[in-house]
Parts: structure tokens; sequence; C-alpha cells
């Protein structure tokens, strides 16, 4: 039996009907036709389905869409203002934090959610909040460069 | 300290920052998993849950009543699909044909039985939970050894012997190098079994259009026109009615090379349910079912000198097939290219080699990332390491010793690798240097006497690039490899660059536009590079092997220095002058030394195009070139130094450093070159010391997620510093050669290297890999029972 959520997806009201054993990862693709979020083993280990759910980095392949009713949910596509990048997706660039792109979004919430919490982490604590993510391209060696130049710099 | 060759231009060898960057940062970047298409369903393969057993028989039924479903098939269905099999004809390689859903057996945990198609993915799989099969479990082997026992349960039993390939090479003289040796010495090594893993996982999507009769396939795949002529050929569609259009490719490391079974069927299910068909794998899919990668076992004997001369090799290397050697020589990749590289950059007169190739009940094996050269490496550089323990000389001594030195160069092995140019011991020392390694030893010294154990691990290494007709020949596969660049300035001016080579995050769309850009004479922004899609490239094989800088980039060369003679042939008739004394730069044409009198490339272009004056009679209005390029063998080199504590009492292990020199001649854009340096060696430490794909006797699979399959995260990978040393080749065209491979052909030796050396005190025996911690405190005796 399907049910009636509403959710605000980068300041956008978005309704919909949905079976409550969707996943929010495959409501944010599938319903909201936003793709940048991507799965990578939907078991809740890899982070590429990292999403912003009130604030807080959440692994959207392990909750469902209906737990997320109500709720404001931030994704890739919500970083980029007025079509100006991101500190993070400006520094990802400058530092060749990518190769293939497909953890790159999940990379770029993990890091927003960190620096939300810490604005100055150390390169260790770069490290350790950013372990919840796996990228098989860059050996992590531009994703910490990239973070670190952009810690401790205002918003 | 950098050493860079002299700039050959404005955009070759600057650090530029990726042009395809953007798309992926927004999220707007499209992977087959973001493709929709009208009427689009969706499918869920059945798979074997046995490593070994007989399909007595399936009852769909109870799936074919599920809601949403639209039909379920399984091998009777797609009986006119001929079965999967090696294209190579190498003498000896017996053929082990794979149904693309299994007919009379199982052969791995994983195997595709049947399909299920429904109108949404969840319901898909629910319905694929339904199909029952009723299987007779048969004994399995997992072991390659236990599999060529007499008596081992066979997977082919048409086939008498799970033995696919048994050949041994001989080069030199190897009997009478072991009969003159003062010492000889022995190593056994297991390579653990791991995989590419790319984040994104396989999948596809087909359309069939009846009227047109036209498939076009979306695939997650490293060979666009590769799979397109195996789909004609499986499915009787002419190949040039089969379109092949890759979006993103979320990473491939070797194991998208592979034609899969499962795209097979969703093409066939296109055609035959006239509806456009998606499959997108799971990550337990993919750990059970696309190719596994390094497994081998391998014994290797060497004959010394006193001095610690090295005489002659031996080898003996068993490669571990898994269920099918089904795919480019699949099962017979690992061992045969590990056995033909087995002397390295070391003077070996005398070698003599045998390949095994055998099938197990695991899951296949493919292409991954130095195939074969990751275990043979690792293998050879412990045995080094070994035996300079044991005649007392240090490991860096021993390898200078028995290295090839760059007045040596070019070099013949005796295994028939034609080595160019290199700098084998510039490398070992600019990496020495670099990670302090006199200090390091007085440094190892002093922590043991406080009860540390601090080991420094050394890998220099010789990389087989470039993958034409040529190395493939002296690297073990006797397979003609080329590819194709179309060079076109549009009658705007502006600058398309088609080519065969395939990026899945290897940066093309920039590396080859500069290179273009240069010859050009014009900006980085006026050039976009195309692939990806059959019916907008010429033909070629795509990429692998390290293969896309080397001949990509040579193509380009080729092509776009062919269109810059037209460029300048028209010019030279719009200025009057002499084509020789015309310079291309900066947009524009001018005449050597009177700038003033110029055009700029537009006006040139739409000359070409529109103004008939400007072109002799019957001459191309197109100013568009397509070259190919087979290059000649070209061999990269470097050294890659670890330092790592162990704690004995844990079997922890901590990298403390990491350092890789890297000379690929002419580098294209050094960023780049860091970034796949980086990449490989991250996936080295990962395969040394936490992936490792388990089955227990029965082919059940023990590390089917990534809570158990365990890849290293940003705490894991230390920080890697890159050292450039750049040796042109002087076979290829600007120089090139490729990388990307080395590292993760290295670094495994470097860091269990580091490791062992580290527990010398304690004599460690390690036969098998990973460096797990309990493996690591059994081999210090620490764990006993």
């Amino acid at each position: 039996m399907k049910r009636a959520i509403a959710l605000t997806i980068n300041g956008v009201r978005v309704e919909a009907e949905v079976e409550p054993r969707k996943t929010l990862a495959d409501f944010i693709r599938e319903d909201a036709e936003l793709t940048g979020t991507k799965l990578g083993c939907e078991h809740g280990v890899c982070g590429a389905c990292t999403v912003l759910l009130n604030g807080e980095a959440v692994r959207s392949c392990l909750i469902f869409a209906v737990q997320a009713d109500g709720a404001e949910i931030m994704t890739v596509e919500g970083l980029a203002q007025n079509g100006q990048f991101h500190k993070l997706q400006q520094a990802f660039w400058e530092n060749h934090a990518l190769q293939c792109g497909f953890c790159t979004p999940g990379f770029l919430m993990s890091s927003y959610a960190l620096l939300q919490e810490n604005p100055n982490p150390t390169e260790d604590e770069i490290r350790e909040g950013l372990s919840g993510n796996i990228c098989r391209c860059t050996g992590y060696q531009g994703i910490v460069a990239a973070v670190k130049s952009v810690a401790g710099s205002a918003e | 300290m950098v050493q860079m060759a002299t700039p050959r231009g404005k955009w070759i060898g600057a650090r530029v920052k990726r042009v395809e960057d953007p798309r992926f940062l927004t999220g707007d970047a499209r992977y087959v998993a973001d493709l929709t298409l009208p009427r689009m369903v969706h499918a869920a393969f059945v798979r074997s849950p046995y490593g070994h057993a007989r399909i007595k028989g399936i009852d769909a039924s109870a799936a074919l009543a599920a809601p949403g479903v639209i039909a379920v098939l399984t091998h009777a269905d797609v009986a006119s699909v001929p079965p999967l099999q090696d294209p190579i004809a190498l003498d000896g390689l017996k053929k082990t044909p794979q149904t693309v859903l299994a007919s009379d057996k199982v052969r791995f945990v994983g195997e595709p039985v049947a399909v299920v198609i429904a109108e949404d993915r969840y319901l898909a799989e629910d319905a694929a939970e339904l199909v029952q099969v009723d299987y007779e479990p048969l004994p399995a082997v997992t072991d390659a050894e236990a599999a060529m026992a007499e008596g081992a349960p066979l997977l082919f039993e048409d086939l008498g012997s799970n033995v696919v390939y048994d050949q041994t090479y001989r080069f030199g003289d190897p009997d009478s190098a072991f009969q003159q040796a003062d010492r000889t010495f022995k190593k056994r090594l297991h390579t653990n079994r791991f995989m590419a893993s790319p984040m994104e996982t396989r999948g596809c999507i087909g359309q069939y259009d009846r009227g047109l009769g036209e498939l076009t396939f979306w695939s997650s795949t490293q060979m666009p026109h590769m799979l397109r002529l195996s789909l004609a050929g499986f499915l009787g569609i002419p190949e040039q009615k089969i379109r092949v259009i890759t979006p993103e490719v979320g990473g491939g490391f070797g194991q998208k090379m592979t034609l899969y079974p499962e795209e097979v069927v969703v093409a066939f299910l296109a055609r035959h349910l006239q509806r456009p068909v998606k499959w997108i794998e799971d990550r337990r899919e993919n750990l059970m079912s696309a190719t596994h990668a390094k497994e081998q076992i391998i014994e290797l004997e060497a004959a010394l000198t006193n001095d610690g001369t090295l005489l002659g090799l031996r080898a003996t290397c068993i490669g571990d097939g898994g269920g099918y050697s089904f795919n480019t020589a699949s099962a017979l990749v690992e061992p045969q290219a590990a056995a033909l590289m087995m002397p390295g950059l070391y003077r070996v007169a005398n070698y003599e080699a045998r390949v095994v190739a055998v099938v197990t009940n695991k899951t296949p094996v493919g292409a991954f990332r130095a195939v074969g050269w990751t275990a043979g490496h690792t293998a050879r550089e412990l045995f080094f390491d070994e035996i300079a323990r044991e005649l007392g000389m240090d490991p860096v001594e021993f390898r200078r010793k028995n290295m090839i030195h760059e007045d040596e160069l070019p070099y013949t092995t005796c295994s028939g690798q034609v080595y160019d140019s290199g700098s084998y011991v510039k490398s070992l020392d600019l990496a020495l240097q670099t990670v302090g390694y006199d200090e390091l030893r007085a440094r190892q010294a002093e922590l043991r006497a406080q009860g540390r154990y601090l080991g420094i691990g050394i890998s220099p290494y010789v990389e087989p690039t470039a993958w034409g007709s040529e190395i493939a020949l002296q690297v073990g596969f006797p397979f003609p490899s080329h590819d194709n660049a179309r060079v076109s300035i549009e009658p705007s001016g502006k600058v398309t660059v088609a080519v065969t080579t395939h990026s899945h995050g290897q940066g093309h769309e920039t590396t080859l536009a500069q290179v273009a850009a240069d010859i050009l004479g014009v900006d980085l922004a006026d050039v976009t590079v195309v692939f990806g899609d059959t019916a907008a490239t010429p033909w070629g094989m795509g990429t692998y092997a390290s293969r896309s800088a080397v001949i990509g980039g040579g193509a380009v060369t080729l092509a776009a220095q062919e269109v810059r003679e037209k460029i300048l042939k028209i010019a030279g008739r719009m200025l009057e002058a002499d084509p020789a004394d015309l310079v291309l730069a900066d947009g524009k044409v001018s005449v050597q030394g009177s700038p003033d009198r110029s055009v700029t490339l537009a006006e040139v272009a739409v000359s070409s195009y529109f103004v008939n004056s400007v072109r002799a009679e019957g001459e191309d209005p197109t100013l568009t070139a397509t070259r190919f390029y087979d290059p000649k063998a070209t061999y990269s080199n470097g050294c890659i130094v670890v330092v790592a504590e162990v704690d004995p009492e844990t079997g922890q292990v901590r990298l403390d450093r990491v350092v890789s020199v890297e000379d690929c001649g002419t580098v294209l854009n050094p960023m780049i070159v860091d970034g796949q340096i980086h990449g490989a060696v991250a996936q080295g430490i990962g395969g040394t010391l936490y992936e490792h794909l388990v089955y227990d006797d029965q082919g059940q699979l023990l590390t089917g997620t990534f809570m158990d399959y365990l890849l290293p995260t940003a705490t894991e990978v230390p920080p890697i510093q890159v050292e450039h040393l750049e040796t042109p080749s002087p076979v290829t065209v600007q120089g090139i050669k490729g990388m990307g491979e080395g590292g993760l052909m290295a670094s495994p030796a470097a860091v269990a290297g580091a490791v062992l050396d580290a527990l010398a005190p304690f004599t460690p025996k390690v036969e098998e890999l990973p460096l797990s911690p309990e493996r690591i405190l059994r081999a210090i005796g620490t764990i006993t029972d």
C-alpha cells in the first residue's frame, strides 16, 4: 500500500506516493529525478549515496523514503548556487579529487557535513571524517587535499 | 626533486585541471543507472547458490505469476545464443564454453541461471526469489592444486581434467645455470584473490528498434567496439546495425573489458520483448559474478653465485581461473602474464617457466590492473628479499647488482621483451634518497632495541605499456591491438577529436585535448574529445593495459599533424606564402617573421569548407584526418618504497611512508599521472593487507559484501609521495609511454616487503597473502594452533 509523503529536496518541495519499502536513495533518483546521488553498494558501506537529512549526513540507501517524510534533504545538486560552485566543488576540481566521478557526490556531501560540524579539521580528522566513503580511483590523496584546502575558510 | 624534460609546447606536460570535471561535481554526469527510457523494464538475474551443482529442473510458474512480472527466461529460451568462450587461439588452451544462462550445470556461486523481467527492479528482485531451481549439489573444488590432483571433481567432464593449459617455456639454458650455481633458493607464494571493485557496478540497457532492425546498447564497458562485435556475433544482428554507447563509466580497472553473459542476455531480451531492458547489478552480484583477479600459486627457484649474482630462475605459475575460462583467455591471463614478465628488470639469462591454468568452482578470473604482473612481481621481489637476507646482503645491493643498468638499454630479456629505454637504477636511487634509506636503517636498529618493529620494502619495477600488437606478443598474448583517432577542424574553426580509446576516470578529455591543442595551435577550450559511442568514433579496441596515453595520444598526434598540413596548405594560398614559412599558434596562421600577415584558424576553416578558390582541383574541403596507431613496445619503470611499523602483539600494520618514483616517458599531464599512481598504490595496499575473496570448500563465497570484503579507506591509505623522472621512449610517437598499472604491480611487494623486513628478527614464514593481522601473528609464532 503506497503512502503519501512530502519532503523538501534542495529547497524544492516534493510530494509523492511511495511504497513503504522504497529507499530514500531510490526516491531521490527515481521520483525526484535527481540522479546525482549514486548507489555503490546498497548496504550502507561505500557512502556513495550520502545526502544531508535535516543537516546530517546519512546513507540514503539505508533509509526508507517514508522515514524522511517532512524532512529537508540536500543532495549534490544543491551544492552549487546561482551557477557558482560551492568552495568544496572548486577545491575538488583544483586538487584532482575525482577520476571516474562515481563516488564524488557522496564525498562532497560527507565533506560538507564534516566542515559543518568541524570547520577547521586536521588532516587526521579529515581522514577519519571521510572514512565512511570509499573511492577506488584516487587513493584519497586529492580528496584529503581538497578538504584541507578549504578547512578554516568561511562559508 | 622533479626532473622534467623540456616542455614540448604550451599544453603537453602542463598540470591542467580536467575539463571533464564540472559535470561530475554538480551531479549532472549520467552513468548507465541514471538513464531512463520510455517503456523500459528491469531485469534481475537468478544466480546459483551452489559452487558446483547439476540443474535438474527449473519451475518459474510462481515467479511468472508475481506482480509486475513480464517474463522469466531460462537456458531453453536463449538456447539459440552460442556459448561464451575464449576467442584467442593459443596452442594447448582448452575451451570451457559458458552458456549465457546455465544449462545442465552451475560451476560457481553467482552464475546466472535465469532472468526475470518486471516493471521495476523491486518487483524483478521479488520474483527472482520465487524461481524454483532444483539443484543436485556436486562435490566442489576450490583450490587450484587440489583441482589438478587425480580424482578431483571435474568441472567439465568431457575435458577429463580441470587443467586447461599446462606449458613449459625454456629460455637460455636453465639446467646448466642451476648446475653451475653455488647456491640455490626456493620460494612459494599463494597470492590472494581480490578484485577491481569499481565503485560503479556493471550495468547495461538494450533497446531494439524493430522498424530499423537496430539495437542500441548502453553499457558500462571499457571497449565499445569490441562489445558491438561480440553482440553482433552472439545475437546474429549485423554489426553495423548495433550502436554501443557508454555513458559515464564509473571505473573499470580491467573488470569492464570482459564481455559478460548478462550483457548478451539483456541485448537478447531487448529484441525478444520489444521493450528497452535495463540491468544494473547490485554490489553483492558484482562481488560474486564480475571477474575476480590476482590469485596464483607461484613457486620460484633461483640459482646464484656466492657473491649474489643471479644465474638463472625457474618459475611455476598456477592460475586459479574459477569456473570458466570464458573471455580473452581468462584463466590463462594471470599465470601467462606473470611468467613472461618474471625476469622483470633483472639480468636473467636462463629461465624456465611452467604456466598452468586451472578451472575451479569460483568466480571466473579476468583482467585487473597489472594482470598477472602483480602476483609475479610480488613473488619475485619477496623472494629476492629472502635471498638477500640469507646471503647477508642489503636488499638494495642485491637488486642493484642484478638489475639492468641504463647503459645496457635497449635490452632484450631472455623471455622476449625489448626494454626500449628507462631509468632503472636512477629510479631506485631517487626513491631511496627521497625516503632517506640510510637514516631509516639506523632508525630501524634504534627502534628494534626498544622492541619496536619498523620495516622498509623496496620494489623497483618495469611495466609493459602501450598495448599494441608488438607488446602483446612480447608479453605472451599474440593478438593484434591498435586504435584510431579522427581529428577534425569544424567550419567554425573549433576542433573535434574522436577517439576509440575509452575514458572511465583517466581524464582523456583533457590529456588528448592537450595533445591536439599543441599541434593545432589552439586553446584547450576549443577542443572537444569524443569517445564511447560506436556511431561517433572510428573503429577501435578501447582502453586496457595502459595503452591509451600512448596509442590514443599517438593517434591524435598523427591525425592532428595531418590536419595541420591541410591548414597550412590552405592558409598558404590565402596568404600567398609557402606553407613551410607559416607558423600555426594561438588560433592563427602567420608568416614567419611577419606576424601581421596572418589569418585566423576560423578563417582558414570557413574558407576550406566554403570557398572553392582556396583549394586545388579535387582537394578535400573538410579539415579532417583519421589515423591509426599500433605502437612499438615501450616499457615504463619506477620504484616504490614503503616504510611500515608492525605491532608484534596485535599483528597491526601502520604504513608510515610511501614513495613512488615513476618514469613514463613524455608526461602529458603530471596531475593525472600522479592520480593514477595514487589510485593504483591504494589498490595495492588493499590487496596486500585487506582485500580477500574467501571461499569455503563447497565454493561458497564468504566475503560477499563490503562488510567483509574490505576496501581501504582514507584512514588506511597514507600520504603517497610521487617523484617523476622523464625518459622519453625512442620508439613511440612523442616519446610517450603508458602508465597506470605500475602502482598495483609494485606496491604489494613494497608493502609486504616492509612488513616482513620489520619482522625479520622473528624470521617470519609467509606463503600466503593478504597479510591480515592473524596471518602476521602466525608467521611470527604468536599464534601457533
